[in-house]
């Protein structure tokens, strides 16, 4: 770097351009965030807003903020009207610990949702236990969340989860599988823990169906080497690749394995290619089939949201990161009513014994605290869909 | 049929890629002599234009020329109003272009939302011993090729001179009476402008999110800094090698090993030639 010295000093313009620079990049977010009232219940909304999961993030929100509207619309909780204080997590832990705790003591929330990020959602954990707090987690997968509960109930007592276990995500997409008569699969991820833990997990669900896989790959996040994945996946001879990343570089994949591969079917776990707009993008070579926690059409209750949701923001839900805060906010307000009380300990106790209406069906909690996802009566089924030229059509559960 | 010819065709096309960054980041340091952070950004722009031209019925490569034409205009603006006057102190500059990279993430999340959006590649051709040849592949192979040839072809020739001298010694340059502070702003614009060109070459290979630009911008600074700036041979060649290398390993060892790989690499090459592997005799200070 040349260190000479120059005549030419900073101009007062650049200097306030720059100042402007930074602090415009503080203030962006905290726009997001203004959306508090006067003696409103608060629930306190972790998620990443910005950074390499900002889209996720995005959809968390708006559908948390939808599903706090819906419940105003239904007369709020306990007489008062519900708010949404949204916080941005950046993906990062140490953010999401210190946002958690700035959300419960200075913005007065009496309920988290979040956070995004299994690792997030870990660290946030601490905090809701630590000052007592109701946390519902939406999407994060990983089995450490609920492994806590159960070892260690009465400190992570408040915790509960409305989206599907690793395990349960695994026996979702196995059971998708054989319904489809694939004996052999490939599985492509990220190299990131949950992802690694999905793989392991639907080996070992898969081979009670029968059904064993030919591929494993991982892909490093700094540097995805998409295309020899895809022609070792390819090269397999699957008869589906399952693509365990529900981010953007699933569809970066994706694109990949369809040049080598036209006509090889790819199951995704939902995230982003439960968007219909990049759906369009993708060759229709062969189904892409995608999992989402509901869909439009599903039921009545998924077609309203689907349909308010798009009214509202424009563009249809992907059925996972939006749906399952959705449901996250829905939960947690039928609780607060079933309760009569805003109070953690009775809280607890209504969503343990309780069962709650929301779009992906009817929530129960087991004794970990995490809803009941899968194949038995009563269980949430979840759904898979298949992208077609004029949209998706659902193809599981059978009906 | 082995699938090696599908490897190292894609290796070379990644490679290709590499060096469509490379290119103006090594024309940055050399002749402007910054670390620009924002060059990410730049190759984010890139695509995002290209998907503004798809959703208006011009698809294809034909959306690098207003990518390059918009991000020239940006980097000539910020290369006048800040990188020029802020590069005698030495920490402003990669904390300003930073900056820069992490406000245009945010500009193009309120544009055109956090989510994912994508531009459809094209069906690829077939090639011999059944190789897809991937059209975006190949075209941003060719372009690499094309504009680093053309880079090279500049640097040798009259119109190339300004650069040359104002890269080797600017007191020099601005003695025999060159605008050296006009040379730096318009070297800044165009190697911005080769970053968009890049983005938007490259926008069909993938998801376009406003945080797309940073793997390629810590590619990019890895060749350069292991090519060293002074050849332009030398970062293209380095780029199809790193390229190559990395889908090797990926496919023979593991994904997560290429990137391992990779780095290993450069650590050898840079431990053997600290100041890059190509440099000339008497230049450098």
């Amino acid at each position: 770097m040349d260190t000479r010295s120059h005549d030419k000093t900073l101009s007062p313009v650049s200097i306030i351009g720059s100042a402007a620079l930074f602090l415009s990049l503080f203030l962006l977010p905290l726009d997001l965030a203004a959306e508090t009232q006067g003696k409103s219940v608060k629930i306190g909304v972790l998620a990443p807003l910005s950074g390499p999961y900002a889209g996720g993030g995005t959809s968390f929100v708006q559908a948390a903020t939808l599903a706090a509207e819906q419940a105003n619309a239904e007369g709020g909780v306990l007489g008062r009207p519900v708010s949404v204080v949204v916080a941005d997590t950046q993906g990062r832990v140490d953010v999401a610990k210190s946002e958690a705790l700035r959300l419960i003591s200075r913005e007065k929330a009496t309920a988290l949702v979040g956070a995004y990020l299994s690792e997030e959602t870990v660290g946030v954990m601490e905090v809701a236990a630590a000052h007592r707090k109701v946390l519902i987690v939406p999407v994060a997968a990983t089995a450490e969340i609920t492994d806590r509960v159960r070892g260690e109930y009465a400190r992570y007592r408040y915790v509960f989860r409305v989206g599907y276990s690793i395990p349960q995500w695994a026996e979702l997409v196995a059971a998708f599988l054989s319904s489809r008569s694939v004996r052999r699969y490939a599985f492509v991820g990220a190299g990131i823990r949950w992802n690694r833990e999905l793989g392991e997990t639907l080996e070992r669900a898969a081979s009670r169906a029968g059904i064993s896989p030919t591929y494993a790959a991982f892909y490093s996040p700094a540097n995805p080497a998409f295309d020899p994945v895809a022609v070792a996946a390819a090269g397999s001879a699957p008869d589906i690749v399952v693509l365990g990343d529900p981010g953007r570089n699933s569809v970066s994949f994706l694109k990949r394995l369809r040049e080598v591969a036209p006509a090889l079917p790819a199951f995704s776990i939902g995230g982003a290619l439960g968007d219909a707009r990049l759906a369009a993008s993708l060759p229709r070579t062969a189904p892409v089939y995608v999992q989402a926690a509901a869909w439009r059409g599903g039921s009545l209750r998924a077609s309203e949201y689907s349909e308010r949701y798009e009214r509202r923001y424009g563009t249809p839900p992907v059925g996972y990161s939006d749906t399952l805060p959705y449901d996250a906010v829905t939960v947690l307000v039928a609780a607060w009513r079933k309760a009569g009380s805003l109070d953690a300990a009775p809280v607890v106790a209504a969503l343990e014994k309780g069962a709650f209406d929301g779009v992906s069906g009817t929530y129960r909690f087991d004794e970990s605290h995490q809803a009941r996802w899968g194949a038995k009566a009563g269980d949430l089924r979840g759904t898979v869909v298949q992208w077609e030229r004029d949209g998706a059509r659902i193809v599981f559960p059978p009906r | 049929m082995s699938p090696l010819p599908q490897i190292l065709l894609d290796g070379l096309f990644a490679g290709g890629a590499y060096a469509l960054m490379a290119a103006g980041m090594a024309l940055i340091l050399g002749v402007v002599k910054v670390i620009n952070l924002s060059h990410g950004a730049f190759f984010s722009l890139g695509a995002y234009v290209a998907y503004a031209m798809a959703a208006r019925g011009v698809a294809g490569p034909a959306a690098a020329v207003p990518a390059a034409a918009i991000a020239f205009a940006f980097g000539v603006f910020l290369g006048k109003s800040f990188v020029n006057p802020a590069r005698s102190h030495p920490f402003a500059l990669p904390v300003g272009t930073l900056a820069c990279a992490l406000l245009f993430e945010q500009a193009a999340q309120l544009a055109w939302g956090p989510h994912p959006l994508a531009v459809d590649g094209g069906v690829p051709w077939a090639g011999p011993l059944g190789v897809a040849v991937r059209r975006w592949g190949a075209v941003a192979f060719l372009a690499s090729a094309a504009l680093l040839g053309g880079l090279k072809l500049l640097l040798s020739s009259r119109p190339g001179l300004p650069l040359k001298l104002v890269a080797e010694d600017e007191e020099i340059a601005a003695s025999v009476g060159m605008d050296v502070e006009a040379v730096r702003y318009l070297t800044f614009g165009g190697a911005c402008a080769m970053a968009a060109a890049a983005g938007a070459l490259l926008a069909p290979a993938g998801a376009i999110t406003p945080t797309m630009g940073r793997l390629p911008l810590v590619l990019s600074l890895i060749v350069v800094i292991v090519a060293g700036m002074e050849s332009v041979g030398a970062v293209f060649l380095l780029s199809i090698a790193l390229g190559i290398l990395g889908n090797v390993c990926a496919f023979y060892l593991s994904p997560q090993w290429s990137y391992v790989a990779l780095l290993c690499v450069v650590a050898l090459l840079l431990a053997a030639r600290p100041a890059g592997i190509v440099t000339v005799a008497g230049r450098r200070d």
